[in-house]
């Protein structure tokens, strides 16, 4: 089967030389064909998606029943706060962190302390500590990027578990295990006018965080990462400064991590080491984001929603067992076993079998390409009908065999 | 042949007393090599004979024991891999390495020159680079995939993207390792014309193989590794004669 295809090159060069319509022809119809025809419904669609997406978002507060649904509407916006700032790091570079959640505590630990000691307003105090989390992670992250794989992961739970044995044991500063209080920003609020409010505050942290994810995913700076994703030492071999690009998007996570804590940490008004710096926080992290599709904006996002959910109803319906996390633990594993790339590459693929006007690449037939050349011939082949003739026969089955030639090699 | 076009024969690329041991195991030992300015140059040696440790070490994947590294009379010795890239030194991989899961245009568009703030934020898509990304892809004839993933191409063809991949970082100096390793016949004639044409531009080549068909009629200087240091070099009909080259390596 190789053959075919690399003998391919070498004989159109042979040819190509000569003329330089063949590459013309013979390339540049048939690899841009498939995405013009499944763009303008698709953006269409994904509009649309967009638009229902933000309204429901927007309408959530009114359409909650009560209060606790609210609450756990938060709940859930947090944790689609933390999957996508853990999806800056995860999901452009491959370095799965189990520890984000030590950057999660800290913003947090520093948003009450800053208000409780220094008196500092709320969301200044916030901001402040989301600087802190930034300068706290450039060291962290120079060591923890020294090392790839298995290595990275150990090394990310390391700094978590570190943390919380300093916040356990410091009780004089930190609380302890008796918790810290931090004072609410809004104290002439009801209780299901601050769950609104602080509702609408993840939201716009969320839409911040969507929109800088995909700011660096359609950037050079996000072609390195996932290079580094794919292949680091080639990406390094082609210029990519690799160290650097892992630390900013490393510093960028954790940034928004910690400023998820911190806002966490405003509207729960009440922290705990053993909660604030968990694994269990780290893990979900990577759970919600791998569920979702990590290669994906709203892979994230979409798995915080469903895992988030989960484990809300498996706390209310058992809530005095460890059941919510056998429930997760089963999650994870059949996310792993028949959706490895995440309920949105898997979606797309199911609706891809589904449709078949979207023919990719692989489906295009030789007798369907022949009857485009054709019909492509008709239209604007007024002047040089005769000239035209002569290469199109050669072209189509030329063209073909390249064209089918990757589904082979695929499955 | 297109010694006519290429420039004449200055220093490029040069290594001093060159050393990498691995535990006992001496890869590269005092390797002293010049490599011809504006010419391809040919490295060759029986297997084990140190060859990619030392292409290595010149790309900085490795870092030497000892010894330097000289491009164009500055000292790159020890720099960072991404450094020595952005200096003008592309390199391919013995195993043919490019990035799985994007697509043929999306591999064109990693190579880096510069980074400064400005171009990394920039969009990936730039026109003018996706201008110069496809008139690669037509040169190494696989424009037609240029929107395929990558990991669904055959091995030739990802052997012709990794080349189009490298020659995206304008490179003046390119390092092919074994560039004809597991592709055809037909194929290994297209990239040989392709490195002549790419020479005949005025870019040096240096170049790691096996196939001795290849060394001999592309490349203009010839240089044999035996056990971790160069033992002889020259024209290819020179090298071929050498009696120190047929006991180690040609083994006639």
């Amino acid at each position: 089967m190789p053959n075919a295809s690399d003998t391919r090159p070498a004989r159109r060069s042979a040819g190509g030389r000569a003329s330089a319509t063949l590459p013309d022809g013979a390339g540049a119809l048939p690899a841009p064909v498939p995405p013009p025809a499944r763009r303008p419904g698709g953006r269409v669609v994904r509009l649309a998606a967009l638009v229902v997406g933000v309204v429901l978002v927007l309408a959530f507060p009114s359409m909650a029943p009560n209060a606790y649904i609210l609450s756990a509407g938060i709940v859930v916006a947090s944790y689609a706060c933390t999957a996508t700032a853990w999806n800056f790091m995860g999901g452009f570079t491959g370095y799965v962190s189990l520890g984000h959640a030590a950057f999660f505590g800290l913003g947090a630990y520093a948003t009450g302390l800053l208000v409780r000691d220094l008196g500092l307003p709320s969301f200044v105090a916030w901001l402040v500590a989301g600087v802190i989390v930034l300068l706290v992670t450039i060291p962290v992250g120079i060591a923890a990027l020294r090392v790839r794989g298995a290595s990275f992961v150990i090394v990310s739970i390391a700094f978590v578990l570190i943390l919380l044995l300093v916040f356990q044991a410091w009780g004089s500063f930190t609380g302890g295990s008796d918790g810290l209080v931090v004072p609410r920003p809004f104290p002439d609020l009801l209780r299901p006018e601050h769950h609104r409010v602080f509702f609408y505050l993840f939201a716009a942290l969320l839409a911040v965080m969507l929109l800088a994810w995909w700011a660096i995913d359609r950037s050079r700076f996000g072609t390195g990462l996932k290079a580094v994703r794919e292949d680091e030492d080639k990406a390094q071999a082609l210029g990519v400064p690799t160290r650097n690009y892992k630390l900013v998007a490393y510093v960028v996570s954790a940034t928004f991590t910690g400023l998820t804590g911190g806002m966490y940490a405003l509207w729960f008004g009440d922290l705990d080491p053993i909660f604030q710096f968990s694994i269990m926080l780290g893990a979900y992290m990577v759970l919600m984001a791998l569920l979702g599709g990590v290669r994906h904006l709203f892979g994230p996002l979409l798995g915080a929603v469903i895992v988030g959910t989960g484990l809300e109803y498996f706390k209310l319906e058992f809530g005095d067992t460890q059941f919510h996390l056998v429930a997760t633990a089963l999650l994870l594993g059949l996310v792993v076993l028949f959706m490895p790339d995440g309920i949105i590459p898997a979606g797309i693929a199911l609706l891809k079998r589904f449709g078949p006007q979207d023919s990719s690449i692989r489906e295009i037939s030789a007798a369907e390409l022949l009857e485009r050349n054709r019909a492509a011939a008709g239209g604007p082949a007024a002047p040089g009908t005769g000239e035209d003739a002569a290469p199109r026969p050669r072209t189509g089955p030329d063209a073909t065999p390249d064209d089918t030639e990757p589904s082979e090699d695929d499955r | 042949m297109t010694t006519t076009n290429a420039p004449p024969a200055t220093r490029n690329l040069e290594t001093v007393g060159l050393t990498k041991s691995f535990g006992g195991v001496h890869a590269v030992r005092d390797a002293t090599v010049t490599f011809q300015h504006g010419k391809i140059n040919a490295l060759i040696g029986p297997n084990g004979s140190g060859k990619t440790t030392f292409f290595n070490c010149v790309t900085g994947m490795i870092k030497p024991d000892s010894g330097s590294v000289t491009f164009r009379g500055e000292d790159i010795t020890r720099r960072a891999p991404h450094k020595i890239a952005q200096a003008g030194i592309g390199r391919s991989f013995q195993l043919c390495r490019i990035f799985p899961r994007m697509t043929v245009l999306e591999n064109m568009l990693v190579a880096v020159r510069r980074t400064r703030v400005r171009d990394l934020l920039a969009g990936a898509r730039n026109p003018e680079e996706i201008d110069k990304a496809r008139a690669l892809l037509v040169r190494v004839g696989i424009d037609h995939l240029e929107n395929a993933e990558a990991r669904n191409l055959s091995y030739g063809q990802q052997k012709l993207l990794e080349l189009a991949g490298v020659l995206m970082g304008d490179p003046d100096t390119i390092m092919l390792d074994e560039p004809a390793g597991g592709v055809n016949p037909a194929l290994i004639g297209r990239i040989g014309t392709l490195v002549q044409e790419l020479n005949a531009e005025g870019r040096t080549f240096l170049v790691v193989e096996h196939n001795m068909d290849m060394v001999m009629s592309l490349s203009h200087h010839v240089i044999v590794f035996d056990r971790g240091r160069p033992i002889a070099e020259g024209s290819p009909a020179v090298v071929q004669s050498d009696p120190r080259v047929l006991e180690a390596y040609l083994g006639v």
